[in-house]
């Protein structure tokens, strides 16, 4: 019990003490300062639409896992995983040597005149990259929890595999899909290590935080830190909500997928 | 008609064997098997969800053996019911036709429609949820029926049913086969296989291993399992015949039965449960019983310990302990009484 208390406070006594420590005036600046509105701004859309596009694939993906046995299915399972172990620098640093111009990806995007280096689309890259697992894994435990006796029902029904797909098996996976979802999201917002090493313009804000620690020094850090804490709790209490609103309509789907 | 020749299929440690089967147009087949004896997975290779090792499967000469599962009409109720928790009883009903993209006024009236016939037209707004289980059944049964699959696949319907939902359900099946729907229906219940079957199928370890009309296969047990199986060896052809108000079933040798049962046709047939039979050396002092006074003919082992035969007239079968044979001091040739409750008989219709 005690040791428990200690862990807990462990986590909020920083928080806590940020918010605390915090000079109001400068917050004000703060709130009231251009460049960090852009940089959240930024930080929040393309980690949104990395999220939203990656899912498009990442979600049939899943779904391969939880229901189709194939070859070396362990070693794939392991590949997933693999960009939350690494250190994200080193994961930045992969990620650019395929996205630079002498990289597939790169030399495939310069063709198309775009240099994804510096670029919201790298930042995208670089988002997704690490916060991808979250998603994969969160979708293929809700699929997993699908009872395949309804996938199979519905087939008898006379539905074809892709109809079985989103109207029984996404509905039904929906509520674990949606807390991948925000998983991915929450966790492309604060990534720092991969995505100063793609791009430090244009700046996102665990960047920007960045900056202005080793430019300025703590007291200007901090408020850019609270400010961006607020607004990225504002967005998952937000998306928590959505998805919570969707839980009462698909109430009985709960039941599989806790 | 529906053929299966030669099928098998293995699956770890069990396999279904060299099966062959036919059924006809219009059949009510009953397979009858212990749990894991291979009844769902026979049933889930003709409907498709899962594909033999060896063998054909034919529907109408047609084969479907390969044939894509959402292709082949043949409708499966499965023993959970598998009713889609996120959708309505009325969107579960139409969901057959919803992904056959009908138009909304067609697939509303064939809800409908559907939903009158099993008597669940109340509950068609309601979520899935709070359905009891006769009601989720209904409604996995509307769902099956709304696509006028060519063969109707039942899995254990009964099993989870109290008695009176049962006879309901009963009802509703005898009309559905009346109507010519083929029906396959497996059940581990030698009662549910007397009450509906128009022929029987008794499969064991993967095998069927006796195939028949209901009162072939209950009165010639191709082998001591089945017998020990159905555990029904007294069967008698009766007549019906009504005395001051009770019903009565007389044999051609001219014992009668006293019956509870109130709807029972002209000519039909009688079985009773060699457990249901008592073996005293006293008439019963209770009335309501049926006995009979008979001379024991023959007495040999049984799984349960001894099977006597008494001949009154008809042959009757009885299991009885070792012990008891001693305290009634039953010998071959001894006089007895045999005595069973009418609620113990069954009586099927017209066989």
């Amino acid at each position: 019990m005690i040791l428990s208390s200690l862990v807990l406070l462990f986590i909020i006594a920083p928080l806590a003490g940020m918010f605390l420590h915090m000079d109001g005036a400068r917050f004000l600046e703060t709130i009231k300062d251009k460049e960090v509105h852009q940089s959240i701004w930024l930080t929040l859309w393309v980690s949104f639409t990395a999220t939203l596009i990656f899912s498009v694939g990442a979600i049939p993906f899943a779904w391969l896992l939880a229901r189709k046995k194939f070859p070396a299915k362990n070693f794939v399972q392991g590949i997933i995983d693999l960009p939350i172990v690494l250190p994200h620098t080193a994961a930045g640093i992969a990620l650019l040597g395929f996205i630079s111009r002498d990289g597939f990806l790169g030399k495939t995007a310069s063709l198309f005149g775009l240099n994804l280096v510096n670029h919201p689309s790298g930042i995208a890259l670089a988002m997704a990259f690490v916060s991808l697992p979250f998603l994969i894994n969160a979708a293929r435990d809700g699929f997993a929890a699908v009872p395949e006796r309804l996938e199979k029902a519905a087939l008898n029904l006379g539905a074809s595999h892709t109809k079985v797909f989103f109207t029984i098996s996404f509905p039904l996976a929906l509520r674990s899909i949606t807390t991948g979802f925000v998983m991915m999201f929450a966790r492309g917002m604060s990534e720092f290590g991969a995505v100063v090493i793609i791009a430090y313009h244009p700046m996102v804000a665990p960047v920007l935080i960045y900056e202005r620690f080793s430019s300025y020094g703590l007291n200007y850090a901090r408020p850019a830190s609270v400010f961006f804490i607020l607004i990225a709790l504002f967005f998952l209490i937000a998306l928590r909500l959505l998805s919570l609103k969707r839980k009462e309509k698909y109430i009985n789907s709960d039941a599989q997928t806790d | 008609m529906l053929r299966l020749i030669d099928i098998n299929r293995r699956l770890g440690d069990f396999a279904l064997t060299d099966i062959n089967l036919e059924v006809s147009d219009g059949q009510y087949y009953v397979l009858l098997g212990r749990s894991g004896a291979g009844k769902t997975q026979l049933l889930e290779l003709i409907a498709g969800l899962e594909h033999p090792d060896t063998g054909k499967i034919l529907l109408d000469n047609e084969d479907i053996t390969r044939q894509r599962i959402q292709d082949r009409k043949v409708g499966i109720v499965f023993q959970d019911f598998a009713v889609f928790p996120h959708m309505t009883v009325f969107g579960n009903i139409a969901y057959p036709l919803r992904v056959r993209k009908e138009n909304k006024n067609s697939i509303t009236e064939k809800v409908e429609k559907a939903a009158i016939a099993m008597n669940i037209r109340h509950i068609l707004d309601r979520n899935t949820e709070k359905l009891s289980g006769g009601e989720m059944q209904r409604v996995a049964l509307a769902r099956t029926l709304i696509t006028s699959p060519r063969l109707l696949l039942l899995d254990e319907p009964l099993s989870s049913l109290d008695t009176s939902l049962k006879d309901d359900l009963k009802r509703v099946l005898r009309s559905l086969n009346k109507a010519g729907q083929t029906i396959i229906h497996v059940t581990h219940d030698y009662g549910d296989a007397i009450s509906l079957a128009k022929r029987v199928g008794v499969i064991h370890n993967g095998k069927i291993i006796q195939e028949g009309s209901v009162s072939e296969v209950f009165k010639n047990p191709v082998n001591r399992f089945v017998a020990r199986y159905a555990g029904i060896r007294n069967f008698f052809r009766i007549n019906i015949s009504h005395e001051d108000g009770s019903l009565f079933g007389v044999t051609e040798h001219k014992n009668r039965f006293k019956l509870n049962n109130k709807n029972t046709e002209k000519d039909s047939l009688l079985l009773v449960r060699s457990d249901s039979v008592f073996i005293g050396n006293e008439m019963p002092w209770d009335t309501e019983l049926n006995s009979f006074k008979g001379k024991i003919t023959e007495i040999i082992p049984s799984e349960f310990g001894l099977e006597v035969t008494v001949d009154a007239g008809d042959l009757f079968y009885v299991n009885i302990q070792l012990s008891e044979i001693e305290r009634l001091g039953i010998t071959e040739g001894k006089d007895v009484w045999v005595s069973f409750s009418p609620k113990d008989i069954v009586v099927i219709n017209g066989n």
